[in-house]
């Protein structure tokens, strides 16, 4: 239950870390509400694995990975960087454009193809990796526990904890009717990732970022 | 297909006499002078002849406004003198405090950012969620501080809506100036598209704010911190940021309006100008095109420096949520379709009342709201002139 109530209590600032990622998208898409709430089940899925990893990987090394901030930097810079990717694939590949040479068309026609919920499985497992401070919370505790079972049931209690929050961003799908939404919502998911590309380019580089 | 003139229609009706132009600016005279004066009149000779100066010049174009029926080449030359006289004096105040333009990590830590209305946007739901506003300055007292700036900006959105963007705001008459330059467009054609930008800015920076806590707008976008204040250049990451901003400036208020003789960073870039856009539901003014008188002649659509004016909104008898209030499309509408309007009466009604209306509010604001600004930007020019030091 530990676990539960810090997800329950930190939760919100775990919904502010993932609404750049999940708005974006869940405007751009224009679904309705129930696909949105399938959009975010394969969101959170992606969310779970990359904690799960981290329980995991938590319990392994006994916080030594969180405290060491060039290994950090390292982690979380590739995560904002494949998160940008991501983000800024999105936000040009669904906008309609085509590539004006046979490759490019043969990509864009295979990327238009591919399954969304791998997209979304993507998108949340990055966001999963972000050191939020109630994530590094989170991490330090389950650095505490006894068995590598004891680390993974935190996380996952965590993980519903938090998720609690993000419960009323499929009700965006209530305003799909308003098509203007769909290109707004992939312009914002292009800026954001742009942003995010700086943040982990930086971070990568190193110690640029502060 | 064009319609023919009908035999009344044209800017004319809104045209007074002399006579009634001067009794029609009356009351604006008196409450100019009272609001602008603080109701004493300065002693001291140099600020006198600012203060008169100051008060001839927005009585006289208000005159003009009534008298020739005009409203966008008069409101204009205000709002542009404002912008411009904003920058000497907010140049010329900071290097008072802090000895140059640069913002140091100790004044941001101390909380003496002068607050200014772009931020709003991001300030909102951080401080829905955790009571604290992510900027900073001070709440009271100091130099613009957030109360004070706050309590303009709803009083102005609620008389005004979206035309603060036209008659308030201290940033507007730069790229309106820069549109005015040329007499044609180089580049005419902008993809609708480009005007949810704005929008998409806004999701951008309220959702990367309320993530990292931060004023993202001002921290990584907004262009006019060229002209008013920027953070000192003393990492790599500020480096880029001075550099976007910049190129954001240049190419957003200086280039493209030139080019396009629209205002690009109001109408294709702006956030808080996207969230403005909704408070033009909630005022009592906005504007109207008459279909009885419209001729479909599309000036006021090639007109429209925001691109709030399109063919199917011209159908649709009144312009896009952006629309600015600033009478471009009225002063170039040769049968007086387009008309300021009054929610809730007839389109058709009297269209002089309804203007005075709004014009009274609005001139009365950009009037009181810029009035010190430009008196201590004129005083800045006179030292400048007599001593060779604005400060």
């Amino acid at each position: 239950m530990k676990g539960f109530f810090l997800g329950l209590s930190s939760g919100a600032v775990c919904a502010a870390y993932c609404a750049p990622v999940l708005v974006p998208y869940l405007l751009g898409e224009g679904r309705s509400v129930l696909q949105n709430f399938l959009a975010l089940l394969q969101f959170l899925l992606g969310r779970l694995l990359g904690y799960l990893s981290f329980a995991v990987f938590a319990w392994g090394i006994h916080t030594s990975l969180p405290q060491d901030i060039a290994h950090r930097n390292l982690l979380i810079g590739a995560a904002y960087v494949f998160l940008s990717g991501l983000l800024i694939f999105y936000s040009f590949f669904k906008a309609g454009r085509a590539c004006p040479s046979a490759g490019g068309q043969e990509i864009d026609h295979r990327l238009r193809n591919s399954r969304p919920s791998l997209f979304l499985l993507s998108m949340g497992l990055a966001t999963g990796l972000n050191f939020c401070p109630p994530f590094l919370l989170a991490v330090a505790t389950a650095a505490e526990q006894a068995s590598l079972l004891q680390s993974v049931l935190f996380f996952l209690t965590f993980f519903l904890g938090t998720s609690v929050f993000l419960i009323p961003a499929p009700f965006l799908g209530l305003l799909r009717g308003f098509s203007p939404l769909h290109v707004i919502g992939k312009m914002a998911a292009g800026l954001i990732g742009a942003y995010y590309l700086f943040i982990g380019a930086t971070m990568l580089a190193g110690g640029f970022y502060r | 297909m064009m319609k023919e003139h009908p035999p009344h229609a044209k800017t004319i009706e809104v045209r007074q006499s002399p006579g009634k132009s001067f009794l029609f600016a009356l009351p604006m005279m008196l409450l100019t002078l009272m609001m602008m004066s603080g109701g004493k009149i300065p002693a001291d000779p140099q600020r006198l002849f600012v203060f008169t100066v100051t008060y001839l010049f927005f009585n006289l174009l208000f005159f003009l406004m009534i008298h020739t029926g005009k409203t966008d080449r008069y409101r204009a030359t205000a709002f542009i003198t404002y912008a411009i006289l904003f920058i000497v004096s907010f140049i010329s105040h900071m290097f008072e405090a802090r000895g140059s333009m640069s913002l140091s990590q100790e004044k941001i830590l101390l909380c003496e950012v002068p607050f200014c209305h772009l931020v709003i946007p991001m300030t909102l739901i951080p401080a829905a969620f955790t009571k604290t506003i992510i900027f900073p300055g001070t709440i009271t007292g100091g130099y613009a501080s957030i109360a004070s700036m706050f309590t303009i900006w709803i009083g102005a959105s609620l008389s005004l809506g979206r035309g603060w963007c036209s008659w308030g705001c201290f940033f507007g008459g730069l790229d309106d100036a820069f549109s005015r330059i040329l007499k044609k467009p180089v580049f005419r054609n902008i993809n609708p598209r480009w005007t949810y930008l704005p929008w998409a800015v806004l999701l951008a920076v309220v959702l990367s704010a309320a993530a990292f806590l931060s004023p993202t707008y001002c921290t990584w976008l907004c262009p006019f911190k060229t002209v008013t204040e920027f953070e000192a250049v003393t990492s790599f990451k500020i480096l880029v940021q001075t550099i976007l901003f910049a190129s954001l400036f240049i190419a957003l208020v200086i280039v493209l309006p030139l080019l396009t003789k629209r205002r690009t960073q109001c109408s294709l870039f702006c956030p808080f100008g996207a969230m403005q856009g909704l408070t033009n539901r909630i005022n009592a003014f906005d504007v109207r095109i008459d279909p009885d008188r419209c001729i479909n002649c599309k000036r006021c659509v090639t007109a429209c420096p925001t691109l709030s004016v399109t063919e199917e909104s011209v159908r649709a008898g009144c312009p896009l949520i952006s629309c600015m209030k600033c009478g471009t499309c009225m002063d170039v509408c040769p049968s007086g379709a387009v008309a300021f309007h009054v929610r809730g009466t007839p389109v058709a009604g009297n269209r002089n009342i309804k203007r005075m209306l709004f014009l009274y509010a609005a001139f009365l604001f950009l009037a009181i709201f810029s009035g010190g600004t430009i008196q201590d930007g004129l005083s800045r020019i006179i030292r400048l002139i007599t001593t060779g030091s604005m400060i």
